[in-house]
């Protein structure tokens, strides 16, 4: 045994020898091979895309010679893993949700990449450029709307070259309604959002004797609070009742909504006019001092979810009785979207004694639950139960009031069931749909008063690579991780074609921001890019550059 | 008198042994509480802050001690991710879980009851032949599937009752009470309490059926016989009465277990439930919310154990306690 085994060695060795003499001596001076490489990713029963995404991902990578493992996670373990213990990991997919500030690329270009947030922001994976860092913090300043294009292009041509991600798709997001109840003529289509969004459910005319919007979530809301960012389906509810100075409108931009206008008078100083005659939930006055009180009460302890979108506002002065000026501490191009545009106006006969008396416990006002909660939106919460249904009524006092009379949340967890409901008009708003965009088509096929849009939003799915960790330091590995992968593929198997193939963080669905195309799979191409950055094939296995060792053992 | 001393004694013992337990299991799941924020506006400052709220800054002898301190003066803390008290948060959902867990477990235990006194009655029959693996299919499916049929026929299809939910959309009630007789919450009860009930007679069926065949065995089964009592007296009165006592223990335990509620009936029907909010606060991490439920079903689920054993040496004076 001890023989045949030592004259398998033998032969074996011969062969590489005489491989090697043919490649010019190039196992011999190849570095290590590279170590088995884990790709995290949630487990399939919590997200079978993004695993089945994994898998034809690992696929294509191991024609290039590695080694993969796909590793499933549940979720909460997976984020454990990628956001407190950086250097544990090689490479993990991971993904990000459309959301209406997010219509600015600010957060985008800024949080996930500057360096300032690699040790523990949202940059999880160290990407550190200070070329990249430059451009970050320059188009933040830059207040031009096409001067600052210019600089975002600059930065996503910048990360697609240097591919600390691997973007994978954009996915589609499938809602659907009754035509019989909503005229389809009054719901918006708001880019990078959908049709389920503030617009519509302002706008939203009724076709017929019901006048309920019935919608649904799909999980329980955690509370409605002005000043906890708590959740999405939340967040529909809290934009409806708590009015904003400005609003993001269909077109992504924000528009003056509470404040009937908005001026900048240099760029750290901004004037806001508030629209005459509003009036709070409770029939009061909405004033100047409520505004103020409103972004004030963001800036301190009492709401740190929000505190980091008020950072940036040095002061506030009342200087009319229904205007306001805005100081900045430094110029941002983001500000009308992520501050004026994303804090509730909240009424200070309410909220001043409840803040006053939570100055001295540990407890902060996000967990003021208002029985009642006051706001001065076109909604009035009738009544909730945040496990169950929340109510609200149209407020026909409200400049901009709803057409309908209520729009109902329900929390529906099975979406079979949501889907159902839908046909049966217990459902009137299919809102939130997490199966199989398909079933919702074909559905809407059969039966001719459900109406289904499926839009590009502004979510983005992709894979982030660890750069503390080789070969993921190397930009040329990742380069070839990129190029070896099959977007379209991913989007028709895993996504059902209900996705986009994706080339920046910026989603397409803002074709202003919006830079660069898919790369198209091309095997022989990422060969290439790892046999010129010295990478070697030896055998079937691929090996560093020479005098690369391996440090790392597989985790 | 004494023997009941001993067991509450014993009764304290384990609630401590649950309350340690459920602190321990949580804290060394993987993952924690402010992994629930992580935003790419969530920087180290936020981390830092909600540990410290959440008391995670502390270390977990120093955390131990405190939640046994405040459960000891009957405080359960605040939800990490609700951020209202626990119990108010548990007691919100509690009526509908206990409507629909009481309502199928009192239906599936009368129906098993009967059923299987039936069926032991006549056994070697074809009703044996064809009653006995319809009840251990009904046991043994899964409880989503039956759900999805029965909401696939009678919701979506027959359209007889609705397909989600504790009420109709927008309903008002002047109170729980009113809420739960209303003929709308009726309505909604009526096919996930059919799937529950589905699910749960196949127990009191078998225990009844096995119980009864013993007992029909017995010379006072005979006696009556000889006497000439009508069959069903006979069943009912003689034999059913005796062979009752496992199953009125199994009742006990069964109803003290399903204030837990049932998340896979919960999640199908979409009923608002505690079973529910268990799952979404272990998945969140969130420590308190979990840990107040569980300690909660816990609770009752002791007190109900108690209760049969009391209730036990009450209906069978063969059983005491010296």
């Amino acid at each position: 045994m001890k023989l045949h085994r030592r004259a398998v060695l033998l032969s074996v060795t011969a062969l590489m020898t005489s491989a090697s003499l043919l490649t010019a001596g190039a196992a011999q001076t190849a570095g290590d091979p590279i170590r088995k490489i884990v790709l995290a990713t949630a487990a399939q029963a919590a997200d079978p895309q993004e695993f089945q995404a994994a898998q034809l991902i690992a696929q294509e990578w191991r024609k290039l010679g590695l080694e993969v493992e796909v590793r499933g996670f549940p979720r909460p373990q997976l984020s454990d893993l990628v956001w407190y213990n950086r250097q544990k990991w090689d490479t993990t997919m991971w993904r990000m949700v459309g959301r209406p500030e997010r219509s600015d690329p600010d957060e985008l270009v800024y949080n996930l990449f500057h360096s300032s947030t690699a040790e523990k922001g949202f940059n999880f994976v160290g990407y550190v450029n200070k070329d990249y860092d430059a451009i970050a913090e320059q188009q933040r300043r830059e207040t031009d709307p096409e001067k600052r294009k210019v600089i975002v292009a600059k930065a996503q041509t910048m990360v697609a070259q240097d591919a600390p991600y691997l973007f994978l798709v954009h996915p589609k997001n499938t809602v659907g309604y009754l035509a019989s109840v909503i005229k389809p003529a009054s719901v918006v289509d708001q880019g990078g959002i959908g049709i389920r969004n503030f617009w519509t459910f302002v706008g939203a005319e009724p076709a017929g004797t019901v006048k309920d919007i019935i919608a649904n979530s799909t999980e329980a809301l955690n509370s409605i609070n002005p000043l906890y960012i708590s959740g999405s389906p939340d967040n529909w509810i809290t934009e409806l009742v708590w009015d904003r100075l400005m609003r993001i409108g269909p077109d992504g931009l924000p528009k003056p909504y509470a404040a009937k206008s908005i001026n900048w008078v240099d760029p750290t100083t901004l004037d806001v006019t508030l629209r005459e005659g509003m009036k709070w939930h409770d029939g009061k006055p909405v004033t100047a001092v409520d505004v103020i009180f409103s972004f004030q009460s963001t800036m301190g302890d009492e709401s740190p979810m929000y505190k980091p979108f008020s950072s940036n506002i040095a002061s506030m002065e009342k200087t009319g009785a229904d205007t306001i000026r805005f100081k900045l501490k430094e110029p941002n191009a983001s500000f009308l979207i992520s501050t004026i545009a994303k804090i509730n106006l909240i009424p200070k006969h309410v909220w001043e004694p409840v803040i006053q008396g939570l100055a001295s416990k540990p407890e902060n006002a996000e967990s003021y639950q208002e029985s009642q909660p006051i706001g001065s939106g076109p909604f009035k919460v009738a009544r909730f139960k945040l496990n169950e249904e929340i109510v609200l009524e149209r407020n026909a006092d409200h400049w901009q009031a709803p057409k309908m009379d209520r729009f109902i949340l329900r929390v529906i967890p099975n979406n079979e069931a949501g889907l159902g409901m839908l046909r049966r008009g217990e459902l009137n708003f299919l809102s939130d749909y997490r199966g199989d965009p398909k079933l919702l088509t074909d559905l809407s096929n059969q039966q001719k008063d459900i109406q289904v849009a499926s839009t590009v939003d502004l979510g983005l799915r992709y894979v982030g690579h660890n750069l503390r960790r080789a070969p993921f330091d190397d930009q040329a590995f990742r380069q070839a991780l990129s190029t070896v992968v099959n977007r379209n593929l991913i989007a028709a198997a895993a996504w059902n074609g209900f996705a986009v193939p994706a080339s920046s963080m910026i989603s397409p669905a803002l074709p202003f921001w919006h830079q660069g195309t898919p790369p198209r799979a091309n095997l022989d191409e990422a060969k290439a890019i790892l046999k010129k950055a010295g990478y070697e094939l030896v055998g079937n296995k691929l090996h560093y550059p020479a005098g690369k060792k391996e440090t790392l053992q597989p985790e | 008198m004494r023997s009941v001393a001993i067991r509450f004694g014993q009764m304290l013992l384990v609630l401590w042994a649950v309350a340690t337990l459920l602190f321990f299991m949580f804290r060394l799941m993987p993952g924690d509480p402010t992994l629930a924020y992580i935003d790419t506006t969530f920087t180290a400052e936020q981390q830092e802050a909600l540990k410290r709220q959440f008391g995670l800054d502390r270390s977990i002898l120093e955390q131990y001690l405190i939640y046994f301190g405040n459960i000891l003066r009957g405080e359960f803390g605040t939800s990490f991710r609700v951020k209202r008290p626990v119990f108010e948060v548990i007691f919100d959902v509690l009526p509908n879980t206990l409507a629909l867990t009481v309502v199928s477990i009192t239906i599936a235990y009368l129906f098993g009851i009967l059923a299987g006194a039936w069926l032991a009655w006549k056994r070697g029959s074809v009703a044996e032949a064809v009653g006995i693996p319809i009840v251990l299919t009904l046991r043994a499916a899964p409880e989503f599937w039956l759900g999805m049929v029965l909401l696939a026929i009678f919701a979506f299809g027959l359209g007889w009752f609705p397909s989600g939910g504790a009420n109709s959309a927008g309903m008002t009630f002047n109170s729980t009470f009113d809420r739960l007789t209303s003929p709308d919450f009726l309505h909604h009860l009526v096919l996930p309490a059919a799937t529950l009930a589905l699910y749960l007679q196949g127990l009191p069926l078998l225990l009844m059926r096995s119980n009864m065949l013993d007992v029909l065995h017995e010379d006072y089964v005979m006696m009556a016989r000889m006497k000439g009592l009508p069959e069903w007296r006979i069943l009912l009165l003689h034999a059913a009465r005796n062979a009752l006592l496992p199953v009125v223990t199994a009742f006990a335990l069964g109803l003290g277990a399903s204030v837990g509620g049932n998340v896979v009936v919960e999640t199908v029907f979409s009923w608002p439930g505690l079973g529910r909010v268990l799952v979404d606060a272990v998945a969140s991490s969130d420590y308190p919310l979990a840990q107040g439920a569980f300690m909660f079903i816990a609770f009752i689920l002791i007190v109900m154990n108690f209760v049969a054993d009391l209730l036990y040496s009450v209906l069978d004076p063969r059983v005491s306690h010296g």
